[in-house]
């Protein structure tokens, strides 16, 4: 194959049309049988010492956490191509995983304050990690609205680019806030824990299961939704040559 | 090793968590179908449309 060619079911929208129709049920049916095998385990390992059975609170928010991060980077990456290169495919995944990541955010956020609240006595707490996650949120929530309040789709899309590639400036933020601030939050205790920080190996394999499932939970998402976003561009455009012969 | 669903004074933390991420992958996963397959279903129409046009 033709190196050029290699990645043309990213760029060329019938390409990946084919490519997303076999993808998105594979990582779908991942997704759930990761999320199965997850959630049994979460059920089935013992309580923590110290946290009791708010231990398997782990298990939902740190993938939630993590992928909210990961997304903004595909929203990022994906919004970079569409504004510099000029590639509509981007443009339709930048929008399709905008809402994602919004979910995403807000179960972490939500989960995290479930959590919080026998752990550390209170809800929410101004600490470093929590506000540039809500910081996050409405970095989110800000480039879905400058999407629909622009009637001009390619100049929101444009504003929308460009909001999103300043959000990048909190990714570093949210990640580092707890060794650069003192928080209430802990620090990393999955994989890049330091030494002694890390989590049990008894807990690591729900996390990693769990983790895969909100991944490809997420991969799925992505491409049905983009596959809608393609859709719809293709009805907008049929209506206009529609509108056109019946003049 | 056997299934834990006790979280005893936990459980009106726990349980909540659980649900809401729940329902939010429901509400995702429903949002997401529901939304590509009308605007595949009007996409084909506007080509039927179209296509009858044309002839």
């Amino acid at each position: 194959m033709d190196a050029r060619h290699t990645f043309d079911f990213l760029t060329n929208p019938e390409r990946f049309m084919a490519f997303s129709r076999w993808a998105a049920p594979w990582l779908g049916a991942l997704s759930a049988l990761a999320g199965i095998a997850g959630l049994v385990m979460t059920f089935l390992v013992p309580e923590d010492y110290q946290q009791g059975d708010t231990v398997r609170m782990m298990f939902i928010h740190i993938p939630a956490a993590s992928l909210a991060i990961f997304i903004y980077v595909c929203l990022g990456a994906a919004s970079f191509l569409a504004l510099v290169f000029r590639q509509a495919l981007a443009d339709l995944a930048a929008q399709a995983c905008a809402p994602i990541g919004a979910a995403y955010t807000a179960l972490a956020l939500i989960t995290g304050s479930l959590w919080g609240k026998p752990m550390w006595g209170a809800w929410w707490v101004w600490d470093a990690r929590l506000t540039s996650v809500l910081v996050l949120l409405l970095f989110y929530l800000g480039y879905m609205a400058l999407r629909g309040a622009l009637e001009d789709e390619q100049k929101a899309a444009r504003a929308a680019a460009i909001l999103a590639l300043v959000g990048l400036i909190n990714l570093p933020i949210v990640k580092f806030s707890v060794e650069w601030w003192n928080t209430l939050h802990q620090g990393s205790s999955t994989f890049m824990a330091k030494d002694g920080d890390g989590l049990p190996a008894i807990y690591a394999w729900p996390a990693a299961l769990m983790g895969l499932a909100y991944l490809g939970g997420f991969g799925a998402l992505w491409l049905v939704r983009i596959r809608g976003l393609v859709w719809r561009r293709k009805a907008r455009s049929l209506a206009m040559k529609l509108a056109e012969g019946a003049r | 090793m056997s299934f834990d669903f006790d979280a005893g004074k936990y459980a009106v933390y726990l349980w909540p968590a659980f649900a809401i991420s729940a329902a939010a992958f429901a509400w995702m996963i429903a949002d997401s179908l529901l939304t590509t397959r009308r605007w595949k279903r009007e996409a084909e129409r506007l080509q039927a449309e179209l296509d009858e046009a044309g002839e």
